[in-house]
């Protein structure tokens, strides 16, 4: 790389950010010494993510979340423990707000995800995006996309939703830099809350 | 003026759509993937390891092992931090879940599976796995470099001073294993381009990091390059070069193709830095009246086996009051643990719990209120420097701080304040965080399209640093904001301040005002030396920049703008260079942000776990730069620091040496809902002396006095004091079982 180029050419031309190189992870290391390797085989998946048909061909360890992250090429959902304690890999399955990194791909042939890259209708942030981006919901912005996400599956769920039920609900999604309070602010601008809603 | 401008980050935008880059987001054509093998022991050796199952399994390319990982080459001499010990360079086990193999393979979950394929056999010695234990080895600590703190400070005969003291404090406090847990796993994404690596790193630091990496491997700092895209949280644990980094190096090396390793969450929080288990011993003696005499802080931290690493615990007794007698001494000891790191905030965090909480107990022996006592030995100067420190507003920091608490309505006696079933409790202390100065360079280039650009080589870990520097440079400049770049995390790029221990603000800061400065200069020059400029023949200081254009002063309509003038003259950019150096500090001062916490517990009776409802924080850190993200890293940082009060602790088995809570689901970090209101507020008085900009660091401030503050509110709600952490409800029960 020449001295002048900067790190978002870098970024652009050097590197393929989230391409589609078959990659992906086991959930767990369950494996030991002895047992037979499991078959190298593939599987055939077909998931409608963010409103488009995607036909995958995956490892059957492969979790949804890695499917999504390494296959599809949506880096927006973050493995942040594959373990199903952290909240950052929160996508929508069906509509409802899921861990990704708890369940394997080979398991939705035919469902419909969305992740935090579906969210907006084309230019325009959905007002979940717009209301954490205005009341600074984040700090470094790894746990981000799972609160947007997960904030965004929970007012579906609850459409009565009050602001002082908004912590115990969200408690699924940590959030280490701990912008606990102005997420929880965004989430309730975002629906609209008043102070005492 | 877009400084003191509650403006939106720059890099919001693609932190809510999902399109931010981190680490484990980059791709490269061909990558491969690479799993580390733990050890299952804390201490002994390896006595043999079969990697022919993991070899054969599907996929793998390379398993390393001790046995074949090329030769290391030595610790490069820097103040950096990374373990003495390299990975895998001999059989000997020093701490669980140390790394024995790494696998290589073509995914990652073939990578994992073949790790599971690694068998290992052991020879066990037995494990020092408690401070307790650990402490017959206590010794004053032998530093790998030039040491950063005196390990032993005695002045005016502590002992006796004590010894005589009207009222006094005798206690042990004692803090856990803490972790950094950012949420983002460390990670490394290393390639090789013909003898030339390249690194992505989850990493506070990317210089720093380039000169461990090329000394580690032998080969000329100018042949690697480390990126950091913007890093998932840090808190000091992404400052060291852990293993992973140096293994994904190797690994790539060997097998040819980029190799990708990002490590588990367990391993985040089994071999990528904690801070130790630390039992200080603090003594406090004062006149009727509250006035100190003596402090005897005497601290003690565990250390790994291989290397030194005291923790600068006895920061606060030796720079907070006027004592005419102190003593404070720094002791390590001995444990199977792996290497510690920086974690926010190192030595005034812990120390302050313990002297924060010390005073909150001499104020109860003297019947004194505790922000009173505090107030009565407010130093105006640093005791052992003997300077006056720059703009330390403490005062106004307790005064507000109590004013928007209401700790008027404070009951003096313990366990007198109630609400049903939930004993009430209220308490403060003091924070007190050193100004550090490290040397750091930025350029700031004006462009002729009417844009400009920051560059320098930092990492935004989450602080809001890039928005910030954006906003010095475009105050310095005149260019507003909007049009502003900043190109960061990049060791091609003019080499920043660590992100680590609030140097951003200060040091980068200052690198990158200067910078501006000098660029709006430089292009003031070429336009009043052009006869063809509307200011033309001004003095440069009769200049004036704003809103993307120069103007004469004392006509602001006789000007013109940036990119007129650049246009003209052919210039593409005036691109200058600005540089912070640490040795040209002010010396008439000593510097440091200050601050002040209250917080307000309940406790239920028949379950007393702690909850804080209310807490209240004030900081004087000079200027502050955006109110907005300024208002958000001091909430983080208080929560951050009431979860290591009440919920966080690493717990080692003191039998066998494992960690047995590497997981979210153990360690318990804190949740929205354990998040009360949280009201920050600054002291706002720009501290021109600290630096040209007049604005301090913030990120560790905040943390510092939350745990004794907490502490001394669970105090004043139970009657019941509460000198380990962290404050759970198990611990709670039993103490109020046993006070009846
Ligand atoms: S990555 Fe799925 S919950 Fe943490
Ligand atoms: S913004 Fe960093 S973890 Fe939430």
């Amino acid at each position: 790389m020449s001295e002048g180029t900067n790190r978002r050419t870098v970024l652009a031309g050097g590197l393929t950010v989230g391409a589609g190189l078959a990659v992906g992870s086991t959930l767990a290391r369950t494996a030991t010494a002895g047992t037979t390797p499991a078959p190298n085989t593939r599987r055939s998946v077909s998931l409608v993510v963010n409103g488009t048909r995607r036909r995958l061909e995956v490892d059957p360890r492969t979790s949804l979340l890695d499917a999504l992250r390494d296959q599809v090429g949506l880096t927006g959902a973050k493995k942040g423990c594959d373990q199903g304690a952290c909240g950052a890999c929160t996508v929508l399955l069906n509509g409802r707000r899921v861990l990704s990194c708890l369940t394997l791909a080979v398991m939705h042939d035919g469902d419909e995800v969305t992740t935090v890259e579906g969210l907006a209708s084309g230019d325009r942030r959905h007002p979940m995006q717009q209301a954490f981006m205005d009341l600074d919901g984040f700090q470094c912005g790894f746990c981000t996309s799972g609160q947007i996400v997960s904030a965004v599956g929970l007012l579906a769920e609850k459409p009565d939703l009050r602001r002082a039920e908004i912590p115990e609900l969200m408690s699924g999604n940590l959030c280490r830099c701990a912008a606990y309070c102005n997420i929880r602010d965004a989430i309730a601008t975002a629906a609209g809350l008043g102070e005492d809603g | 003026m877009s400084i003191g401008t509650p403006i939106t980050r720059i890099e919001a935008p693609s932190k809510v759509n999902g399109q931010a880059v981190y680490t484990a987001d980059v791709q490269l054509p061909g990558m491969v993937h690479a799993v580390m093998v733990g050890s299952t022991i804390a201490a002994g050796r390896l006595r043999a390891i079969d990697t022919r199952a993991a070899e054969s399994a599907p996929g793998v390319l390379a398993v390393l092992t001790h046995r074949n990982v090329p030769r290391w080459h030595g610790t490069p001499d820097d103040l950096h931090y990374v373990e003495p010990r390299f990975p895998l360079a001999d059989t000997e086990i020093h701490y669980h879940d140390q790394c024995v193999a790494v696998v290589v393979a073509t995914t990652r979950e073939q990578a994992a599976y073949a790790a599971g394929l690694v068998a290992v056999e052991y020879e066990a010695r037995p494990v020092v796995a408690s401070l307790d234990a650990a402490l017959p080895t206590a010794h004053e600590p032998v530093w790998r470099f030039e040491p950063l703190f005196p390990s032993v400070v005695e002045v005016g005969g502590p002992k006796e001073a004590f010894a005589g003291s009207a009222a006094k404090v005798d206690a042990e406090y004692r803090t856990p294993y803490h972790s950094h847990a950012p949420i983002e796993p460390n990670a490394t994404v290393a390639q090789w381009e013909r003898g030339r690596l390249n690194i992505h790193k989850t990493s506070q630091d990317v210089h720093g990091d380039r000169r461990i990496i090329a000394g580690a491997l032998g080969v000329p700092a100018d042949h690697v390059r480390v990126w950091s895209t913007l890093v998932g949280g840090a808190f000091g644990n992404k400052t060291t070069v852990w293993p992973h980094t140096l293994l994904a190096a190797v690994a790539s090396r060997q097998v040819g193709p980029p190799v990708r390793l990002v490590t588990t969450r367990k391993q985040v929080f089994t071999g990528h830095g904690h801070q130790p288990p630390i039992i200080q011993h603090l003594r406090v003696g004062a006149d009727a009246d509250g006035t100190l005499r003596a402090i005897i802080h005497e601290t003690t931290n565990g250390t790994p086996i291989l290397f030194d690493d005291p923790e600068p615990t006895i920061s606060p007794s030796a720079s907070m009051y006027a004592v005419p007698a102190l003593g404070a001494y720094v002791r390590v000891a001995d444990m199977h643990m792996p290497a510690p790191a920086l974690l926010r905030t190192p030595g005034d965090g812990p120390g302050m719990f313990a002297v924060g909480s010390a005073m909150d107990e001499l104020s109860y022996a003297l019947n004194l209120d505790p922000l009173e006592l505090r107030r009565r030995n407010h130093l105006a100067h640093h005791p052992l420097k003997r300077k006056p420190w720059s703009g330390k507003q403490l005062l106004d920091c307790y005064a507000l701080g109590a004013e928007r608490f209401g700790w008027d309505r404070r009951a003096p006696r313990p366990r007198a304040m109630r609400d049903g079933d939930d004993w009430v409790g209220f308490g403060m202390s003091s924070a007190q965080r050193l100004e550090p100065h490290t040397a750091a360079t930025a350029t700031v280039a004006i462009l002729d399209d009417g844009t400009a650009e920051v560059r320098t080589s930092i990492a935004e870990i989450g602080t809001g640093n890039l928005t910030t520097l954006v906003q010095i440079a475009a105050d310095g400049t005149g260019v507003p904001v909007r049009r502003f770049g900043i190109v960061s995390g990049d060791t091609d790029l003019p080499e920043a301040a660590p992100t680590h221990g609030s140097r951003s603000t200060g040091s980068t800061g200052t690198a990158v005002h200067l910078a501006a400065q000098n660029a709006r200069l430089a292009a003031t020059r070429l336009a009043v030396a052009d006869p063809r400029s509307p200011l033309h023949g001004l003095p440069t200081d009769r200049v004036g920049a704003a809103d993307g254009r120069l103007f004469a002063v004392d006509a602001p309509e006789r000007g013109e703008s940036y990119q007129d003038l650049l246009r003209r003259n052919h210039v593409k950019a005036v691109t200058e260079e600005g540089h912070h150096d640490p040795n040209a500090k002010n010396q008439q001062f000593a510097f440091a942000t200050f601050g002040a916490h209250f917080t307000e517990v309940r406790i239920n009776r028949n379950v007393p776990r702690v909850r804080v409802t209310r807490h209240v924080a004030v900081f004087a850190i000079g200027r502050v730069l955006n109110p907005k993200t300024a208002r958000n890293q001091a909430q983080g940082g208080i929560v951050f620091a009431a979860g290591q009060t009440l919920s966080e602790q690493l717990t080692q088995d003191p039998a066998t040496g494992l960690f047995v809570t590497p997981a979210f689901t153990d360690y318990h970090v804190p949740v929205h809902a354990d998040v009360g209101e949280i009201d920050v507020s600054f002291v706002e008085e720009p501290d021109y002396n600290a630096h040209p900009h007049g604005a301090k660091g913030l990120g560790e401030v905040v943390c510092v006095g939350v745990h004794a503050a907490i502490a001394n509110a669970v105090y004043h709600a139970t009657g019941i004091r509460v000198r380990e952490l962290p404050i759970t409800p198990d611990k709670l029960a039993r103490l109020v079982r046993e006070s009846g």
